[in-house]
């Protein structure tokens, strides 16, 4: 490209210098002249820009960087810091942490084995080999030992009386009563082996709790209420055992009742036939 | 040689003749020249915009990357915070692992409630226990005969007053009530615990931001299995009310009993 230039550049030169030569009068000579500086005027390449503009334009960018930019960065950072510092100092501010850790572990050292101690006490009562037999089987939080208990619970308050010795009303009703009893105690030995798994489960979460992080929490939350949710369905496996037995206790009264009005109407008859015969 | 000493003379001779002409070729010779390209390192524009690249990376160096830095250390110092001291996975992991040997205690606790408790004897209470003892809703319709077969039913009215009558039969229906009532209460009982079985599975999976849904849901069925107990705790005190209304029913019943035979032997005294 420069040598094309140049060697246009040349090509007008000469063809201008053989102009001025061959020009015979002034007044070509001063057209000639006029030429070139029209050609010069034309072809010359535009005067440089302003120093200044640049200058200018990089301080601009200059002002954005430290104005705009720098303002938004600082605003970033001194909300990042501020949402650092509120969930350092106000939301999990470590030293709270670590002071409900340490009162978790401090009422575990201060209640778990007092509780136990007191809930451990031995309340067994009886003085008689077999009430004591029967007593030590229906508390001893064993779910695998149901025959003993039977047996224990037949020397105590004995059998179904046979056939020839009640009327079967009454063997049925003996027997439904013996019954719902004996599943009652049942029930509650497995209640109390239950309890103990319980108490187990909430020692061990009261441990872990101790230990745990406000974000490994919830976990024990979460698993503490399903214990709940357990601990309510045995209560209530409770509740429907003693609602058996205090329903049995009724219909047993009530059905002393029902005989009770048909003896009634038995002796009223009898007299009525007596004081015809008479 | 001569003839190109004789041309310099000639050209020489030519030119100081005609100055004019000689200029005008010279300024146009200088004017329309190709001017070589500036030097990167002389040209002072080029030197500006170097000096003002410089400032601006200084300037995009320290401002902006200082800021950025300064944003990064406190992102940092947010994510090790909430890593060592929110949500350790440490501690998250052994969380999940007490919810699993949780599980285990659960599954044992299960397993004991589930050992049979039946133990009548007889033919027709062992029918009767069986139906009590099954946890089933669709034996509840079997219960009232299974009742009367042990219990007995109302006496007829030739046999007894209406008002005795109707106590027995209200007493009979809360008996019965209160059974069907037990049998409810261990199906619902059954279902909870199936509940709150997979609820304790599903914490064993959650994450720390969903423990909290699944413990929203753990507390729901908390609120409804206290529901269900209140209401075995009212079939409860309604057996004991009509309980209470029998024996207040038999002092009534003595003190009438007691003032038709002081009637009737004051009219025997009468007679005499």
């Amino acid at each position: 490209m420069a040598a094309l230039t140049s060697v246009l550049f040349g090509l007008v030169f000469v063809l201008f210098s053989c102009a001025m030569v061959i020009a015979k009068t002034r007044r070509q000579l001063l057209a000639l002249t006029l030429a070139g500086v029209l050609a010069v005027a034309l072809v010359s390449p535009p005067p440089a820009q302003a120093q200044g503009s640049l200058v200018a334009a990089i301080q601009s960018v200059l002002n954005v960087i430290n104005g705009l930019i720098k303002t938004a960065l600082g605003s970033i950072n001194a909300v990042r810091t501020a949402i650092s510092n509120f969930d350092q100092q106000v939301t999990w501010p470590v030293a709270l942490i670590n002071q409900a850790k340490a009162m978790v572990t401090q009422m575990i050292g201060q209640y778990r084995s007092l509780m136990q101690s007191i809930f451990n006490i031995n309340l067994n009562s009886a003085t008689l080999a077999n009430p004591a037999a029967l007593e030590n089987v229906m508390r001893n939080h064993r779910f695998n030992d149901f025959a003993s208990l039977v047996s224990s619970f037949g020397s105590v308050y004995g059998g179904v009386p046979a056939a020839t010795a009640a009327s079967p009303a009454d063997r049925a009703m003996v027997d439904m009563d013996d019954a719902l009893a004996v599943d009652d105690l049942k029930t509650l030995k497995e209640s109390d082996a239950a309890d103990d798994l319980t108490l187990q489960e909430a020692n061990n979460i009261e441990s872990a709790a101790s230990q745990s992080a406000p974000g490994s929490a919830p976990f024990l939350t979460a698993t503490a209420v399903v214990a709940s949710i357990e601990s309510q369905a045995l209560t209530q496996k409770m509740l429907a055992a003693e609602l058996r037995q205090e329903a049995a206790r009724l219909a047993h009264q009530n059905a002393l009742g029902k005989r009770g009005a048909s003896l009634t109407g038995e002796v009223h008859t009898e007299i009525l036939n007596l004081l015809k015969r008479n | 040689m001569q003839k190109v000493v004789e041309s310099v003379k000639r050209a020489s001779r030519w030119a100081s003749g005609h100055r004019i002409r000689v200029v005008v070729l010279l300024v146009v010779f200088f004017l329309f020249a190709p001017r070589p390209v500036r030097s990167q390192f002389l040209d002072p524009c080029c030197a500006i915009l170097a000096a003002g690249l410089s400032t601006i990376s200084s300037t995009l160096s320290n401002i902006i990357g200082g800021g950025l830095r300064s944003i990064l250390s406190v992102e940092k110092n947010i994510s090790t915070f909430e890593q060592t001291v929110v949500w350790p996975q440490n501690l998250i992991n052994q969380a999940r692992s007490l919810v699993a040997s949780g599980q285990t205690i659960f599954n044992q606790t299960q397993a004991v409630m589930r050992v049979p408790v039946n133990s009548a004897t007889l033919p027709a209470t062992q029918q009767f226990e069986q139906n009590l003892l099954s946890g089933n809703p669709n034996q509840i319709a079997q219960t009232s005969a299974q009742y009367t077969a042990v219990y007995g039913a109302v006496p007829s009215a030739t046999d007894a007053s209406p008002e005795t009558r109707d106590r027995i039969d209200m007493t009979d229906a809360t008996a019965k009530a209160a059974m069907k009532k037990a049998i409810e209460i261990d199906a619902l009982a059954a279902l909870e615990l199936q509940a709150a079985d997979r609820i304790n599975q599903s914490i064993q999976t959650a994450a720390p931001g969903s423990a909290p849904i699944i413990e929203a849901q753990a507390d729901a069925w908390l609120v409804r299995a206290n529901a269900y107990t209140q209401s075995a705790t009212a079939d409860l005190m309604r057996v004991r009310a009509i309980d209470l209304a029998n024996a207040s029913a038999g002092v009534k019943n003595g003190a009438a009993n007691a003032a038709t035979v002081e009637q009737q032997i004051y009219n025997l005294l009468k007679r005499r």
